[in-house]
């Protein structure tokens, strides 16, 4: 049976960790997520997700803030370690504003949710978590396939330095910084430096 | 709306000049008052002497007693009363050369009196010492004003001692002295009971009982034998022939003032006074005259204030007790709070699954049978209404220490109705709200200030009465008014303990930089109004 009247976000589904130590309220989220067509699968404990991490890397999770041994901030500072490209959405139902500002600004959280969970809030933030993810590992599989000397020349051209000076500072000729320019525009398959500086971002 | 401004505020200007201008509702009292100070005055001239009118001047009690009740705005109403009554008896006689001076000796006491009651009533209003507890600052003032009335006459027997018919020191501190002890006399003799006739008659229309509880027995007695005792001494003292010393009866009402407050100090000053006073109106030695008048002023100032000292001593404890009460009870809403706030938290978590999977099976069922379809849906719709309800809860009883910020009236009221809806459905009272101009824009703590709001709606809901309670906004000026109506049942005494609430919307809503004024109309309907500066456009 297909979910109605609801906006489906299609180009941006991605693999979903649920994280909330009430089994209940997890599964209910994961199916939630699974039925507009992400892969959500729920957790109770932070513990046993970090150790399937590094072989399944999810697009986003979504985690309670106040669990048992782990809370979910703790949670988040060590997923970013194993995982600097996963978007990660909190709720909790002690809502603070400081946790408010902590969660975004300190735990690079997408958005702070607070329970009872508003179902649009939640699914927009989790479609927007898959759609940044799915771009921020694109654009470090393209720089990956760059060779140390390219990649400093990269690195300068999105700081907007032109060809003379990344010659004078690299110390190479300008005609192999072009040379290095025409090798990373084909890796990337970047069109131009807006897109290159996009890349980097 | 904003060319309207201007306009309002010539009109308040012109309006603080019109405080001046006595009422409709004015008039009677000051007819009364010119009666009276007719009456009064000519019954002074018993008590008369060289260089001032009398040695006891009720008038000037009936003139306290006006400015205190009415207000000092009402001192021209009174100037103009006293200038007609003496123009009706002559003392005033505009065809002699000095009619002016005369005029001048009119005016200037109730000037003096109206301008010594604002300065107690400002400085009452200001300072936080058992000075400024009632009824304290009425006695200060009934202190004050004869003393600052006589001491400005001073200037001009001074200057013009051919006109006062007063001339040299002595007659200069004889007539000063005289003025002082006569309209003593007469404020502190008169001034206290003609308050407490017009409190009595006005709070026994209104239905609330403010009447003095019934003497004890013990305390009369108390008062009696040591008022009798001072009198047996001063008389045994005289016997023995070592003078008549007023110490003793000075000391007994100042004893009693102090024992038993300000009616009790008084009625002992009446019986002081009623057998002083025909003594004195018999012919007389001036100076003994004078000298037993000083002694009876000193007695009645010393009783008057140690009476007033002692109810204001009395205020101040009973509000202290009332303060411990408010404290206790904040405490046990604190305890209240933390449970509640453990309580949302606990409901939320199976709410959030409840409102997830109910909306769920609705979007499943839109297709299925009719029934099926409308209980999944009311379902659905009854989560989610829990889950915005369970939000708002929070937000109401969590934070409680950001910072104010521009706040939409219009939201402000919609969290109101969410909140005092249940409550006045549950009681079978309508809550009328109208829409509120979107425009309209407080600087606030959105919860603080809902708390304050739904504190008075509360009250109204719980008062009862068969017509809606209405909440209204509307501006005025540069102000918001909130106004929250409702009529009470009359059937029904006023609930105990519904105070706490309205003060903390009060302190709330001075916190604001507002106000919170209750009234009733003539109709009986009840309304509470919260006025807070609107927030300027930045335009």
């Amino acid at each position: 049976m297909q979910p109605r009247n609801e906006t489906r976000c299609e180009p941006a589904s991605g693999l979903v960790y649920v994280v909330d130590d009430d089994r209940d309220l997890g599964a209910a989220v994961a199916r939630l997520l699974s039925r507009h067509g992400h892969v959500a699968t729920p957790f109770l404990d932070p513990a046993p997700l970090l150790e399937i991490y590094p072989q399944a890397p999810a697009h986003c999770i979504v985690t309670d803030v106040m669990m048992g041994d782990i809370d979910g901030f703790d949670f988040a500072d060590r997923v970013r370690a194993l995982d600097s490209t996963v978007a990660i959405v909190f709720m909790t139902a002690w809502p603070t504003t400081a946790n408010a500002v902590d969660s975004v600004r300190r735990y690079g959280g997408l958005d702070y949710l607070e329970k009872p969970i508003d179902e649009d809030r939640l699914l927009a933030a989790v479609c927007e978590g898959v759609a940044w993810s799915k771009a921020q590992r694109l654009a470090s599989a393209r720089t990956a396939m760059l060779t140390p000397r390219q990649r400093q020349v990269f690195d300068l051209l999105v700081k907007g330095h032109n060809n003379q000076a990344i010659a004078i500072a690299l110390d190479i000729s300008p005609k192999t910084v072009e040379d290095h320019r025409a090798a990373i525009v084909a890796k990337t398959g970047t069109n131009g430096i807006a897109q290159l500086i996009a890349l980097a971002g | 709306m904003t060319s309207f401004a201007p306009s309002l505020a010539e009109f308040r200007a012109a309006s603080r000049l019109a405080t001046f201008v006595p009422t409709t509702a004015d008039l009677p009292w000051l007819v009364g008052y010119a009666c009276a100070f007719f009456g009064a005055h000519h019954v002074a001239a018993e008590w008369g002497g060289h260089g001032y009118y009398s040695l006891l001047y009720p008038a000037a009690g009936f003139r306290m007693a006006l400015l205190w009740l009415r207000g000092p705005r009402l001192v021209g109403g009174v100037v103009v009363a006293e200038i007609l009554v003496q123009l009706a008896t002559g003392i005033i006689d505009p065809a002699s050369a000095e009619w002016s001076t005369h005029l001048v000796g009119v005016i200037r006491p109730p000037l003096v009196y109206a301008l010594v009651v604002l300065l107690v009533r400002t400085m009452a209003a200001r300072a936080k010492t058992s000075m400024s507890v009632a009824p304290m600052p009425l006695g200060l003032a009934s202190v004050g004003a004869p003393v600052a009335a006589a001491l400005t006459s001073l200037p001009w027997s001074l200057l013009r001692p051919d006109l006062t018919g007063v001339s040299g020191l002595r007659d200069v501190v004889t007539s000063l002295t005289g003025f002082v002890v006569g309209d003593l006399l007469g404020v502190l003799l008169l001034t206290p009971p003609l308050l407490w006739l017009v409190e009595l008659a006005t709070s026994t229309s209104a239905g609330t009982s403010t009447r003095p509880a019934r003497p004890d027995i013990a305390a009369v007695t108390e008062a009696v034998l040591v008022l009798a005792a001072s009198f047996a001494t001063e008389v045994l003292l005289g016997a023995i022939g070592l003078g008549t010393p007023h110490t003793p009866v000075l000391l007994a009402v100042a004893w009693i003032g102090l024992r038993f407050g300000r009616t009790a100090s008084w009625l002992s000053i009446i019986v002081v006074a009623a057998m002083v006073l025909p003594q004195t109106a018999m012919p007389m030695q001036m100076a003994e005259r004078l000298a037993l008048h000083m002694s009876l002023a000193s007695i009645m100032v010393v009783g008057y204030l140690a009476g007033s000292f002692a109810d204001a001593q009395a205020r101040m404890r009973v509000d202290l007790e009332r303060r411990d009460r408010l404290l206790f009870q904040a405490e046990r809403l604190k305890t209240l709070r933390a449970m509640s706030v453990a309580v949302i938290h606990e409901i939320s978590q199976p709410l959030s699954t409840l409102a997830i999977e109910a909306k769920h099976l609705h979007e499943l069922t839109v297709s299925a049978d009719p029934e099926i379809a409308s209980t999944a849906a009311l379902i659905d719709r009854k989560a989610a209404a829990l889950s915005i309800l369970v939000r708002r809860l929070r937000r109401f009883g969590g934070r409680t220490v950001d910072q104010p910020t521009p706040l939409p009236l219009a939201t402000l009221i919609d969290t109101v109705a969410a909140l005092a809806q249940p409550e006045a459905k549950a009681r079978n009272v309508k809550l009328s709200i109208e829409s509120v101009d979107p425009d309209l824009v407080v600087l606030a703590q959105e919860v603080e200030l809902a708390q304050a709001i739904v504190n008075l709606v509360r009250n109204a809901v719980q008062a009862g009465g068969s017509e809606p309670v209405r909440l209204t906004v509307n501006t005025e000026g540069d102000r918001a008014r909130i106004m929250v109506v409702n009529r009470p049942r009359t059937d029904r005494p006023v609930q105990p303990g519904m105070g706490v609430g309205v003060l903390v919307a009060r302190a709330i809503v001075e916190a604001h930089g507002g106000s919170l004024v209750r009234d009733s109309d003539a109709n009986g309907a009840m309304r509470a109004t919260i006025v807070l500066p609107l927030l300027r456009n930045p335009e």
